[in-house]
């Protein structure tokens, strides 16, 4: 039996931050005692009164910093971190790179950032990443690299996303889910767009991941990507590139939510400068998306959080997720099916599960259906699932849509399911199943990246420019043993942003992981993500399972109310949908989604309903009334 | 008017010691099809559970249950009665073309695929390609049935349930479920779609009305030569009044008739009979 604990804080969130904290509080909740991290709901503090309450010292920093420069070298600044940022002889001179333009000036989204590091003494910047060091440690990050676990690195450089770029990316990543939702529906179902002559059938029964036992298996709300993870690069030109869709268990978001802790104590200064969007209410749309999962006639749905225990390498993330919803964490053998109905031991007897947020591989979820040995899953788990006793979160079988092969085929569904235009380009692709884009791969492998379609974490992946002959000849004979099994990219010059290597602050390739949580209604796009950076010079391979490192990532709030407005009206992000059925169902403890989703309602008749994205003030305000209420 | 059968498949489990909780899933439910007619099927248990029954991806009718009394002995019961047809005609329409064509090869993509049971091998792709030389589709079915059934000696006992074509094709001998693998590595060499089929056959021609007779499970195939047909390579007869067809898949794997796991016990004994009746 594990720690089948109820968290304490039970409540979903707080009107924590107090208006009058410093600029650290501005952010995810640094000030929060230790448990509810993110679940601290300050934004409505932070993205309207950051402002006004940040402390002056930094202002004092700030005083010997010139806002641009122009003299070749470097990005001048005049501060000797970024001395020789910019010279010629840096790893990836055609990258783009986000802090700077070729000239050397700042690009906007960076410039307060810029200002208020480049002042900064070498021995400060030290200190302040040391300490960067120990908290990220204390706090137990860790990854696992070849069965080690490791702390994964954070660097001091937060990377910068514009309200427009960020605007931009959030219409493409809901774009994104809902044409893989669509995608997963069909497959699992009469698979229209086979017979529709878009895709082969092949493309999809010969996936890996395509799951028979999960055919016509309908989630009562019609979700599969209850959380979705979408990676993406920034090429030559700037532009956000899809990479890589994890629709199966993608990890991650409690480095997301680490990342800013952790920035927020070290640097509370550089919080102060500007909005930049808060975290804190992932968990609380993780619930609220869960909880809408569950089949309609449950009343109060009974959610727990399934992990493979402590030996996993997201054992945190799982407990953290748990902690923050307020429910429980169990392993596969505090759970039983009866029936057709999943339980969980407890020491109050038998309770009924209505929904399993699990974080155990399909493979080993039901040994019934499929590794027989496995210890960590639940027998029966999927029949139950089929009797619509139990939703599986994310579904069984979502591997067919993140696929490597099937990820080049997302904008024709974008296109057969949306009749949209991707919103989002991806990155070229070369199938090596198609016998004439085989040959391409095969002439010109040395200048092409090699992937397996079924990997993930960047292993077996090959560089071809640095490949010597031998690894390009046994990767030929594997692509013709296995046409199936590998798909080719140009190399991506990934996007470079300031990291701190030594004392001085270089440039390093990035990528970003965003995260999504699909509540059958709207998609909600994390307002930040996991930017995780390569930091050996010139590397491209950022996985943290490589030894990458990660960045805070600051998604900048609308400054100008045309662009909130743009940036909020846009649909999907809070669609003016209908009212829904009677809030009532919900039953008495509405979570802070659900609330927020009924003031929504209540709201829809304002032109674009932007309650989502001005969440911070109206869930302050939500949460007021309760209070008053209570 | 065809035959109208009556199918008991019994299977009981004994174990050593008690078994606490069991989890299982049967496919012992007749399909319908153009070859027969279900009129009736139930699957029960001793001790008692309440069933669950879904469609699978394959379009069977599976029964899946779960006991959590500890007990010795399980008995899992399938009844069927079902009206069974003529012998199945074959169909002639496709030309290699068709057959080679890339809506033929991506429709039936998993049917044309290899296997763990139909695996690869060079000696028998050698066989199926002498087979097609000027022979229709069609007769090139055939020839491999008749093939397989001359090379394989039946004999119960030197194959398992879990051993592959080309293992059967080494030690010569085998049973239905290897005949049946056997014929479908040559037909999936050929390019011809072709399916693993499971049922009961009766084992007497002249059996008389309300005469029960031990039967067996049996294993057949079908090909898709423009549309599917069915023969039985294990004893070289169109599929007629005796064949009775459960499942359908790319082998065995797909259409196993019983599958579960346990916890607690040990040392099971397996005990199956099958009783087959003609009623009319």
């Amino acid at each position: 039996m594990t720690s089948v604990s109820r968290a304490a804080d039970r409540r979903p969130a707080r009107a924590g931050g107090k208006p009058t904290d410093d600029g650290a509080a501005a952010t995810d909740g640094p000030t929060a005692s230790g448990t509810n991290g993110s679940g601290t709901k300050e934004s409505g503090t932070k993205e309207s009164g950051t402002k006004e309450s940040g402390t002056k010292e930094s202002g004092t920093k700030e005083s010997g910093t010139k806002k641009s420069g122009t003299n070749g070298a470097g990005p001048a600044s005049g501060s000797a971190l970024f001395d020789g940022y910019l010279g010629p002889d840096r790893p990836s001179p055609d990258a783009f790179d986000e802090m700077f333009d070729a000239d050397g000036s700042v690009r906007a989204p960076y410039r307060h950032l810029h200002d208020a590091i480049a002042p900064t003494a070498a021995a400060d910047l030290a200190a302040r990443s040391e300490a960067l060091d120990r908290m990220h440690m204390d706090q137990g990050v860790t990854f696992g690299l070849s069965g080690k676990e490791r702390p994964f690195p954070l660097d001091i450089v937060p990377r910068v996303i514009s309200a427009s770029e960020w605007s931009r990316l959030q219409r493409g990543i809901v774009q994104r889910v809902r044409a893989l939702e669509a995608f997963l529906a069909d497959v699992y179902n009469d698979a229209q767009i086979v017979r529709d002559g878009v895709l082969p059938r092949r493309l999809i029964t010969g996936c890996e991941h395509f799951t028979r036992a999960a055919h016509l298996l309908s989630p009562p709300n019609g979700v599969r990507i209850h959380v979705a993870g979408i990676d993406l690069v920034r090429d030559q030109e700037g532009t956000f590139r899809v990479l890589e869709d994890n629709l199966r268990n993608p990890s991650g978001v409690s480095s997301v939510m680490e990342n800013r802790r952790t920035m927020a104590r070290v640097f509370p200064d550089l919080f102060t400068r500007q909005r930049v969007r808060a975290l804190a209410d992932y968990s609380t749309h993780l619930l609220h998306a869960l909880r809408a999962a569950a089949a309609p006639n449950v009343a109060d749905p009974r959610v727990v959080v399934l992990t493979p225990g402590v030996v996993d390498p997201a054992y945190f993330e799982h407990s953290l997720l748990a902690r923050q919803m307020g429910v429980e964490l169990v392993e596969g053998q505090d759970l039983f099916c009866r029936d057709n109905v999943l339980y969980m031991r407890t020491t109050e007897g038998e309770q009924q599960v209505d929904v399993v947020y699990r974080r155990i591989d399909d493979d080993f979820l039901d040994p019934l259906q499929f590794t027989p040995t496995s210890v960590l899953g639940v027998a029966g788990i999927m029949n139950a699932a089929r009797a619509g006793n139990v939703v599986i979160a994310n579904a069984v079988g979502n591997g067919v849509g993140d696929d490597k092969l099937v990820y080049t085929c997302v904008p024709q569904m974008i296109k057969y399911y949306l009749d949209e235009n991707p919103v989002i380009p991806t990155v070229t692709t070369f199938r090596c199943w198609l016998d004439e884009e085989r040959g391409h791969v095969l002439d010109e492998l040395d200048e092409l990246v090699l992937k397996p379609v079924e990997g993930s974490g960047g292993y077996g992946i090959l560089f071809g420019p640095n490949a010597t002959a031998a690894e390009l000849r046994k990767a030929r004979k594997a692509i013709r043993d296995d046409p199936r099994g590998w798909i080719a990219q140009p190399v991506v010059q990934l996007s470079t942003v300031p990291t701190k290597v030594d004392d001085r602050l270089v440039p390093r390739h990035v990528d970003l992981r965003l995260f999504a949580v699909n509540d059958g209604e709207d998609v909600f796009v994390l307002p930040g993500g996991l930017t995780r950076v390569a930091l050996p010079k010139g590397s491209l391979v950022v996985n943290s399972s490589q030894g990458g490192g990660s960045k805070d990532t600051w998604v900048l709030a609308a400054t100008r109310s045309s662009e909130a407005e743009r940036e909020l009206g846009e649909r999907g992000i809070a669609p003016a949908a209908p009212a829904r059925g009677p809030a009532a169902e919900h039953g008495p403890d509405l979570t802070l989604g659900q609330q927020q989703q009924q003031q929504q309602q209540q709201q829809q008749r304002r032109p674009g309903g932007q309650v989502q994205e001005l969440g911070g003030m109206r869930q302050e305000q939500v949460l007021r009334r309760t209070e008053a209420r209570a | 008017m065809g035959w109208r059968i009556r199918v008991v498949h019994e299977t009981g489990y004994k174990y050593s010691s008690p078994v606490y909780e069991t989890y299982n899933e049967v496919r012992l439910t007749p399909r319908g099809d153009s070859h027969q007619n279900v009129i009736v099927s139930r699957v029960e248990t001793v001790p008692a559970t309440r069933a669950y029954s879904y469609e699978d991806y394959w379009g069977t009718q599976v029964t899946a249950f779960d006991l959590h009394a500890p007990h010795t002995e399980l008995l899992v019961t399938g009844t069927s009665v079902v009206e069974t047809g003529d012998a199945v005609e074959q169909v002639r329409e496709a030309t290699w073309e068709d057959l080679a064509s890339e809506a033929v090869r991506d429709r039936y993509t998993e049917m044309l695929e290899f296997t763990e049971y139909v695996g690869r091998d060079g000696e028998l792709a050698g066989i199926a390609k002498n087979l097609t030389r000027g022979k229709e589709p069609a007769d090139a079915v055939l020839a491999a049935c008749e093939r397989v059934r001359d090379t394989m000696t039946y004999q119960v006992g030197t194959t398992g349930v879990r051993t592959s074509a080309p293992e059967a094709w080494q030690a010569g001998k085998g049973v239905c479920q290897d005949y049946a693998h056997l014929t479908l590595v040559l037909l999936r060499e050929m390019g011809i779609p072709a399916r693993y089929v499971s049922g009961y056959l009766l084992p007497l021609q002249d059996v008389e009305v309300g005469e029960t007779v031990s039967g067996q499970s049996h294993a057949w195939i079908e090909a898709h030569t423009g549309g599917w047909w069915g023969f039985d390579p294990t004893n070289g007869i169109p599929i007629g009044y005796r064949h009775v067809s459960v499942a359908v898949g790319r082998d065995y794997a797909d259409v196993s008739p019983l599958k579960g796991i346990y916890s607690g016990g040990s040392a099971e004994a397996l005990d199956v009979s099958v009783r087959m009746t003609r009623l009319a």
